[in-house]
Formats: structure tokens, C-alpha cells, sequence
């Protein structure tokens, strides 16, 4: 879809001539012009304007009466005047209304100091007020959710909530109830506003009405000082702002960056900062004696983790590494070069499940099949494929849902678990838990219209009357087509199956309907979107922290072994040693029976972490207190090829160290060589390896990133795989006989920083099992009764709470992994028997 | 002398001395007799009559710190934080004005919740740290103008001196009481 293009105008404003984008609102096309026009309810980010406030009033020549800046585009030849006795009076006797009932309360107010209503009372008001009646009273404070506290009688009414919640986030929570002065906001049905994005009104409020509990009283603006960094929590990458007092993070604040987040921020974002602050957070070196961690010097620490890192076994390598969410590009890369230059292994994996060619990799991330974020707001059509945006990658859902919702893209989703994006979705096909190959190869097939549809379509359990519907839409909606696919579409099979690698042929299936659809031809606006399993996915990837790609994709000469490959080898004695940066399979990496038997066979493992979750309490042998994002200096790359750099916001609690120099120490004293002094050398080392970040420096990357595809060293980046492709038959669903098709899911929430945050606590998942009422009713299941999830040969079984969903698939049931207690980790068969639980 | 010797010189007199070389002397007067006496004398009881003039004037000085000046009402010494008379909750509601308007930036204030059951302030908020460096305060008064709720006021107390510096950070308690040693006040037209 065509950006809009707006021509340039020119009009008048207080006597000068300013030229802006025609349809430009006034209250923006104002500050051009350097004019200052006040308002309280207008915000363009939430959409069209309201009105509201009429604090924006304006006299425009030839409308006999004052106008609304906000909700007034500008016009050729349009002359205002903003400083005029009529306006003056206006905008006075406005916020003299405004105040009537406004407690003025700035004292003990969050807001004061950073408060709108005080700046434009201060600036546009009479200084006094003619009300000499009673005030209206509420209660206060109260509580609008365990996140937010509202503050009903500073409320001026601007509805800035209200359309956030209906029109950003569609959540439709938030109302106003009642009529003129008794009106107030509240849920619609006066629960707790519960909502992954609910931590933006608090922002989005002019005044102190709506307030961030966690904040609470912590600081006043002059008591702070405020740091711009990135979120390295998921592949989202938003821009933040850190609120730093007394050395540590008090608040997270949105930084605008309309390529990456729009201004919006996740309530993980927001809040999970507080878990760098908690007793339970590792700040000392630790290092098992007898069995128990116990704290060390680092010096300790240090000699220990070469100790086990350099024991070789003669001729084989015994170390394997694993990167998790949050490593940046330096600490992977210097890992890398750990394991690749000293200790001669390949044996490292930064995604979740098995390993692509570096060749199908490159292909799929090619700068001419690269869509943006951006893109998905434009384009004529969205698929979104096997990945739920608002547990992936929450700040995508919000963008989704605003191309839908005032561009006019048509939303499309394919997944096997019900979507949150299908009530605005024109498709919703779903496939059998694990079937996307099969999916993929189907859509090819109906998009290309040759081929059978139906054969694919039934081994992914799939409608293939639907299938050929989202093709054909696909085909006709346009140009520019965007996919926004998840990393676990591309997962290999178990090391148990035969045949083709089902990772490879999804792959490249993906690749053949990119082809069919021209989304691999390099044109603007469309093309393909990898969500990875990991903060930093794609940043891991380019700098080669992968057993099958070196840096930039270079084919390795001999391939290592993927994160499952590492198990196993570590239960067969292959490896012994285990480098875990920012991962503990236990939690991160699925099959948890697998990575139980793999560390306990383990003689040695060495973590990075900031908590000591299950894997790394009971397994690791030296862990190393980790940073958090706030304290970490480095870059990472968002999934569109946006290179992002971190900042150091706040001091590192206790003797916590900076991890890439924890990393180069150790790759010095393993016998490596490193001259890097600084972050930005690591950076510098990097850019000379990978032939597409080649030049790139921290000053180039700057405060918004700077994406590698639009630089002149993206000329180098290596050809991949080209077609044509052949696909091969799809491995069918497992069938499911009576028992059902366990689909597991894994969401952003399910952390330890969510766990450990006091402010997030409440928003820890607990284990339900989804499944489709009928299902439930022939298993004799109750929606809330506890249930018992197991393979049914006496293997574990995941105690839940039944959660029925009429959207969802027949046949399947939906485990959350990746929790800490109860996770769908723990059963590891395609099909599960669903039972009541006994008491 | 650079002259010394030279015969031809035209100012020489007959003695060989020349003239401008001549430096004359002055000698008082012959010491003894009664002028004598009033010279050795006078002068001195002079002197002695302001010496003893100021025996019979009384002293001046103040024995500090035994003894002390009386300051004027609006003198600016020590800080006070003040709490409700009535209700005996403190005044302060941690807002913070104070450290925003400090030039010497000597006011740390770090604010909580009020616990509806056992309050500390009168508002919502109450100031849970609040420290003042008196080593670094200049004692402008600014905070107790910024205040809203005349929380803080500047006390009248000067004797500030310690032994460390840390001891010269005073605490919301320390500001709470009353000060040991209270200095006097001037009266009304003293």
C-alpha cells in the first residue's frame, strides 16, 4: 500500500508564513512555525482527535468562531491567529474550567513537576479561579489494577485512556461512566484494568489521574535523571527511557522511535524492571562447594570457569554453549570466539529448536525479502504465521492492530492456537499443533494453484477450503504483502524422526510462497518477518552464534550440533562441559527430561545469570552474576536488521560485572587474543567480521539504530539459497487417536524478571490446559477443574486448571512452557491424554 | 664615593669636604631637668588615661559561649520541621519542593505511602528520608519558601559545628526536635 505523501502547504499563524504537510492538524502544524499551541486530550498516536478539552482553541480567518487546533487540518492559505484577546480569553476561561473541579493536590501529587495541567495553567491561565462552590470528591486513591493507581478527582475528562484501551490496544476494558461532572473512568465492569499493554495510560494521562503504582512517591522530576536505552526482554527491542535515582532504574518510560515501537511499551517493559532489585538477584561470583553455590571472589570464579572451559580430552572439544534472551551482539560474539578459537567447538546455538543452513538462513533473511516493522502497518495484507504477537513479540500486536484499524490492512492468521489478533483477523486457519510444515507446504500449493492443496492440508489438519481462501486473498490483496513469521515454524524434527528435516522444508516452502507473492524481489513495504525465539535472535544469527552459520552466514566448514544436539551429546559424554549465557534449558529450551539427564551428566557448567532458576540452582558449577538491561552497554539487532544500542542507565548492583568483560577475561586467559578495551571495540570486531555490518560504529547507530539494509555494506551481504525449490511431502500431524495433540506455547511473561518483579508478580502464569468445550465435555472436564496432562505411559504429567475455549482447535490442547513450575516442558509427546484430576 | 680625589671639582671647599655631602643631624633636646621629666611622663599617662577610661567603661565583649548575642526574629540558622499541633502528624508530606529549590543542592528527600492506619503525615505521601547537609547548606531560606505547607522553617540556631562531617547531615528526627540549646531571641526594640 502507496505511504501517504502529503503535499507541502503554506498558511499563516500569528503573522508568519509556515510551510507544513497538507491535512496536518493545526496543534501540530503549529509548532512548524515554532508556535505553541496547548492541549490536553489531543495525542496523535492515539488516533483521530476528540476534542475533548478545547484547550487547543484557535482563531481561524473567516470562521466566525474559535476552532479546535487538535481536530482542524491546516489549508493553503489559512491564516490563524493563537495570540489574540478572544483567544487569550478562551484558553483562560478554559482552564479555569478545567481546574473547577482539579483538587490541586501537586504537592503529593506523582504528576507535579512533569504535569501538563501544571505547565498550561501556568502558561495559558488566568491564576485564579472564580469557583468558590464545594469540590466534587471521589475517593483516592484507588486501585485501577495491581500496576496503575487512579486518582478520579484530577481526572480532566480528556479521554486519552479511554481511546487508548479502545483504539490502541483494543482491549475495550476502559469507559466512562455516568454523565457531566459525575463522569469518571473505570473498567466497564469494575474489575481491575487487566491488560499486557495497560502501562501506557499512566504515560498517556496529562495529569496525576492515572499513576504507575510501582512508582509511587519514588521521585520527583528534578530528583531524576533520565537514560535512553534499548528493552532487551524480546525481539520487540523497544526504545525506553530509564528513570534513574540514586543509581538505580525507578520507572521505564517509552522512547518514541516510530520504526521500532510507535511510543508504546509492554507492561513487561515497563515493570520488570524491578526484578534487578530483589534479594533473590545473583550480585556475588558463585561457585559450587560440596555440592551447595557459594559465593566467591571473582578472581575465584574466573580460574574455576577455565579450569573446566580449557580441560580438553585430547583431540575432541567437550564445551557447548547456549545464548538466551538478553545477550547482545559483544557478549555473543566474544562467547563465540570462545568456543570457535580457543576451544575449537561449533558446538553453540542461539535458537530454540534445530539448526537451518546458513544458506536457507541467508535467504530468508535477505535484504530484498526484508519487511519492516513499519511495513506491517502499510501493506496491503499481513499474514501472520505460526506466532502470536502478544506473547512473541507483544508490541507488533499494537501495530497490527493500528494498520488494520486506520490503514485498512487486511489482517490475516494462520496458527494452531486461537490468536488474540482473530477478532480482526479476515482468515483464521489453523493447523494441528507442530504442523506448520505441512501448513506451508499446503499454502504454497494453493497460492501457486498447482499441486495438491488437500493432501498437505489434511497431514497439518488443516481445512483446505480455508487454505485455498487465505491463498487466493493472499494472491489479490496487493503488492505489498507482509509475513510475520515465528522461528518455531522453521523448528526441526525430534532427533527420533526420519526422513527430510521438516525445518528445512518449511523453510523452504516460506521462501517459494515469499517468491510466488514478489516479496523476495526487493520491493519496498512487503516482505518477510522473522520473529525469533530470543531477545536478540537475530543479532545471534548474523554474528554466527549458530552451529551451522559463522558470522554473516558463512557456510561453516563442519556444521556443530544444534541446542538438542548438545543435549544429547552431553548425556552421551560427548560433551562435558556446558556454557550457559543468559539461558537455562530448564526453562528456556523445551524437553525438560532431555536437558535434566544432559546437565546432570554434565561435569561442568558455567552460567550467566541473574537469577538462579531450577536449571542453574541445581546444575551450574561457576555462575557469574549477569547485567541487567538497564546496566548493560552493547548492541543488539531488532528482527527487521536494526542494529540497537544499549546504554548503561544505572549502576550494577553488588559485585556485579559487566559480562563481555567477564567474557573477553576468560577468552584471554583460555589463550585467545582480544585487544578490546571497550564495548565499542567488541563492536569494532564484530563489524570486521560480518561483511554486511562492515564500518558500523556506536555513533552511527545512535540513539533511534540504524538498519544494516540501508547501509552501503549491505551490498556484501551472501547470496542464499535460490530457487527453484522442491518441497518434500510434509510429516503429518500426529494423529491423534482418541488422545489429544498437546501445542505448547511459550510467552514473554513467563520469566524469571516477570516472577521476581514485585510490581509483575501477580501476572506470573499459571499452568491451564486450553481445549474446545466439546473436547471437554467427552473427557467429563469442567471449565476451572484441575486436570492432569500426560503422555499416558506413566511418563510426567503437568498438573492444570482447564481453561475451555470455544475458538480453539478440536483435537488439541494447549500447554504454556517455559513457566516454573508445571510446564508444558515436562511432557514431551506429540499427543497427551487430558484426564480429571483425582483427588 | 666616585668623586673622592678629584681636586678639580668646582664646588670644593677649602676643607676638602664637599658640600652636598654634608648630612645634618638632628639631636633633641639635652635629657634632665623638669622638661625632662614631662617628656618621660606625659606622653605615657596620656595613653594610660585611655587604658583606664575603659576600666571604669565596662567590658563589651560577650563571653561566648557562655554568654550569647540575641539573633533577630528572621535570622536563618538551623532548620525546623514542624508537625500539626493537634494531631502531632508532621507537616511534611515529602513533596521534595524544598531539595528542587535548594541552590546548594543539600536536601535529599525520599517520599512513601501513608499507611492509612498508623499515619505519619497529613497527606497522602510522607517524607520517609529527609536529610539536610548542613555542611554544604548556605542558609538562603529558599525552602522555606518553596514550601507549601510550611513544613520547614529556618530556626534560629547557629552552633552547628561538629566533629565529622557525616554527624552534619541531620535527619528528619534531628530537624523534627527541638534544638538542644536554644539561642536567644531579640526583643522588640533591643
Amino acid at each position: 500500500m502507496p505511504r501517504p505523501q502529503p503535499e507541502e502547504i503554506t498558511f499563516t499563524i500569528d503573522g508568519r508564513e509556515v510551510q507544513a504537510p497538507a491535512g496536518l492538524m493545526l496543534a501540530d502544524a503549529a509548532k512548524l512555525g515554532d508556535v505553541d499551541i496547548p492541549v490536553f486530550c489531543y495525542e496523535p498516536k492515539l488516533g483521530a482527535p476528540v476534542g475533548a478539552c478545547r484547550m487547543c482553541l484557535v482563531e481561524i480567518e473567516g470562521i466566525p468562531k474559535l476552532q479546535t487546533a487538535c481536530s482542524t487540518p491546516v489549508r493553503d492559505g489559512m491564516v490563524v491567529d493563537t495570540t489574540n484577546d478572544r483567544v487569550k480569553a478562551a484558553q483562560e476561561s478554559v482552564v479555569e474550567f478545567l481546574l473547577l473541579n482539579h483538587p490541586l493536590d501537586c504537592p503529593v501529587c506523582d504528576k507535579g513537576g512533569e504535569c501538563p495541567l501544571q505547565d498550561i495553567s501556568y502558561g495559558w491561565g488566568r491564576g485564579e479561579s472564580r469557583f468558590v462552590e464545594p469540590k466534587r470528591h471521589f475517593q483516592k486513591p484507588v486501585e485501577l489494577s495491581p500496576l496503575i493507581a487512579i486518582d478520579r478527582e484530577r481526572c480532566i475528562l480528556c479521554y486519552r485512556c479511554v481511546r487508548f484501551s479502545q483504539e490502541v490496544s483494543e482491549d475495550y476494558q476502559l469507559v466512562l461512566h455516568e454523565r457531566g461532572a459525575d463522569t469518571f473512568v473505570g473498567t466497564f465492569d469494575g474489575h481491575p484494568y487487566s491488560a499486557p499493554f495497560s502501562g501506557n495510560i499512566i504515560e498517556l494521562c496529562p495529569v496525576g489521574a492515572l499513576t504507575s503504582q510501582a512508582y509511587r512517591f519514588r521521585a520527583r522530576p528534578w530528583d531524576i535523571e533520565q537514560s535512553g536505552s534499548v528493552c532487551t526482554m524480546c525481539p520487540g527491542q523497544c526504545n525506553v527511557s530509564y528513570t534513574v535515582r540514586d543509581d538505580r532504574v525507578q520507572r521505564v518510560l517509552a522512547r518514541d522511535n516510530d520504526a521500532v515501537d510507535d511510543g508504546w511499551l509492554c507492561d513487561r517493559g515497563r515493570f520488570a524492571y524491578q526484578g534487578a532489585y530483589v534479594d533473590e538477584r545473583v550480585t556475588r561470583p558463585l561457585v559450587r562447594v560440596d555440592g551447595q553455590l557459594r559465593p566467591v571472589s571473582w578472581e575465584r570464579a574466573e580460574q574455576e570457569a577455565v579450569k573446566l572451559l580449557g580441560r580438553s580430552d585430547g583431540d575432541g572439544h567437550t564445551v557447548g554453549a547456549l545464548a538466551g534472551s538478553g545477550t547482545s551482539n559483544e557478549e555473543g560474539w566474544l562467547l563465540r570466539r570462545i568456543l570457535t578459537e580457543t576451544l575449537g567447538s561449533r558446538d553453540l546455538d542461539s535458537r530454540r529448536d534445530g539448526a537451518l543452513s546458513a544458506g536457507l538462513m541467508a535467504a530468508l533473511d535477505a535484504p530484498e525479502a526484508q519487511a519492516t516493522v513499519e511495513d506491517l502497518q502499510y501493506a496491503h495484507a499481513v499474514l501472520v504465521l505460526d506466532t502470536e504477537p502478544v506473547d512473541d513479540m507483544p508490541i507488533v500486536d499494537l501495530r497490527l492492530r493500528k494498520g488494520h484499524r486506520r490503514h485498512g490492512v487486511r489482517l490475516m492468521v494462520a496458527g494452531s492456537r486461537p490468536s488474540s489478533l482473530d477478532p480482526i483477523a479476515e482468515h483464521s486457519v489453523r493447523f494441528a499443533p507442530g504442523a506448520g510444515e505441512a501448513f506451508v507446504v499446503a499454502l504454497d500449493a494453493a497460492i501457486g494453484g498447482v499441486g495438491d492443496v488437500a493432501g498437505p492440508a489434511a497431514a497439518a489438519g488443516a481445512d483446505p477450503a480455508a487454505i485455498e481462501a487465505l491463498a487466493k486473498d493472499l494472491r489479490e490483496a496487493g503488492e505489498d504483502v507482509v509475513i510475520l513469521w515465528g522461528e518455531r515454524l522453521t523448528a526441526g524434527a525430534p532427533a527420533a524422526a526420519e526422513g527430510s528435516d521438516p525445518g528445512a522444508n518449511a523453510a523452504r516452502g516460506l521462501l517459494k510462497i515469499a517468491g510466488r507473492l514478489g516479496l523476495t524481489d526487493d520491493r519496498a513495504g512487503a516482505g518477510l518477518l522473522q520473529i525469533p525465539s530470543s531477545g536478540n535472535g537475530r543479532g545471534l544469527r548474523e554474528i554466527g552464534f549458530l552451529p551451522t552459520a559463522g558470522p554473516g552466514y558463512r557456510e561453516p566448514e563442519d556444521p556443530g550440533r544444534d541446542a538438542r544436539g548438545i543435549a544429547e551429546a552431553l548425556v552421551d559424554g560427548e560433551l562435558t562441559v556446558l556454557h550457559l549465557l543468559h539461558a537455562d534449558p530448564l526453562r528456556t529450551h523445551g524437553d525438560r527430561d532431555l536437558w535434566q539427564r544432559a546437565l546432570g551428566a554434565a561435569t561442568g557448567v558455567v552460567a550467566h545469570a541473574q537469577f538462579l532458576t531450577e536449571g542453574i540452582l541445581e546444575h551450574a558449577t561457576v555462575v557469574f552474576p549477569a547485567e541487567a538491561g538497564a546496566e548493560k552497554e552493547g548492541t543488539v539487532t531488532h528482527p527487521d536488521g536494526r542494529l540497537q544500542r544499549l546504554r548503561p542507565a544505572a549502576a550494577r548492583p553488588g559485585e556485579v560485572r559487566a559480562t563481555w568483560r567477564t567474557l573477553a577475561r576468560l577468552l584471554v586467559a583460555l589463550g585467545g587474543e582480544t585487544s578490546a578495551l571497550t564495548v565499542m571495540m567488541v563492536t569494532a570486531e564484530i563489524a570486521d567480521a560480518v561483511p554486511f555490518y562492515a564500518g558500523i560504529t556506536h555513533d552511527e547507530i545512535g540513539g533511534f539504530g540504524v538498519r544494516w539494509q540501508e547501509r552501503d555494506a549491505a551490498a556484501a551481504f551472501p547470496q542464499g539459497e535460490t530457487g527453484p525449490f522442491t518441497l518434500d511431502a510434509p510429516r503429518s500431524a500426529a494423529s491423534s487417536n482418541g488422545a489429544l495433540r498437546l501445542g505448547t506455547f511459550r510467552s514473554v511473561w513467563s520469566t524469571p524478571d516477570v516472577e521476581h518483579a514485585p510490581a509483575l508478580r501477580f501476572l506470573t502464569p499459571r499452568q491451564r490446559a486450553e481445549l474446545h468445550p466439546d473436547d471437554a465435555r467427552e473427557r467429563g472436564i469442567g471449565h476451572g477443574q484441575r486436570v492432569r496432562v500426560s503422555t499416558g505411559d506413566g511418563g510426567a504429567a503437568v498438573r492444570a486448571v482447564a481453561h475451555l475455549r470455544q475458538s480453539a482447535p478440536r483435537g488439541s490442547v494447549f500447554l504454556e512452557a517455559g513457566l516454573a513450575a508445571e510446564s508444558a516442558d515436562a511432557v514431551s509427546g506429540p499427543v497427551v491424554l487430558v484426564e480429571t484430576e483425582r483427588a | 664615593m666616585s668623586r673622592t680625589g678629584t681636586t678639580s671639582h668646582p664646588a670644593s671647599d677649602g676643607l676638602g669636604l664637599l658640600s652636598d655631602d654634608v648630612v645634618a643631624v638632628q639631636r633633641g633636646p639635652e635629657p634632665g631637668g623638669l622638661a625632662g621629666a614631662y617628656r618621660i611622663f606625659g606622653e605615657t599617662l596620656r595613653g594610660l588615661k585611655t587604658t583606664f577610661g575603659q576600666v571604669v567603661a565596662g567590658t563589651t565583649t560577650v563571653e561566648y559561649p557562655e554568654e550569647k548575642v540575641p539573633v533577630y526574629p528572621r535570622f536563618r540558622g538551623r532548620h525546623r520541621l514542624h508537625t500539626f499541633e493537634d494531631t502531632g502528624l508532621e507537616k511534611c508530606v515529602g513533596c521534595s519542593l524544598c531539595a528542587a529549590a535548594c541552590p546548594a543542592d543539600c536536601i535529599r528527600v525520599v517520599a512513601a505511602e501513608n499507611d492509612p492506619e498508623d499515619r505519619v503525615s497529613g497527606g497522602e505521601r510522607y517524607a520517609a528520608v529527609y536529610e539536610i547537609n548542613m555542611s554544604r547548606c548556605i542558609f538562603c531560606g529558599y525552602c522555606e519558601i518553596a514550601c507549601p505547607f510550611d513544613a520547614i522553617t529556618m530556626g534560629h540556631d547557629f552552633e552547628l559545628a561538629d566533629y565529622n562531617r557525616s554527624d552534619l547531615i541531620f535527619t528528619k528526627e534531628m530537624l523534627l526536635q527541638e534544638p538542644p540549646v536554644r539561642t536567644p531571641l531579640r526583643r522588640e526594640g533591643e
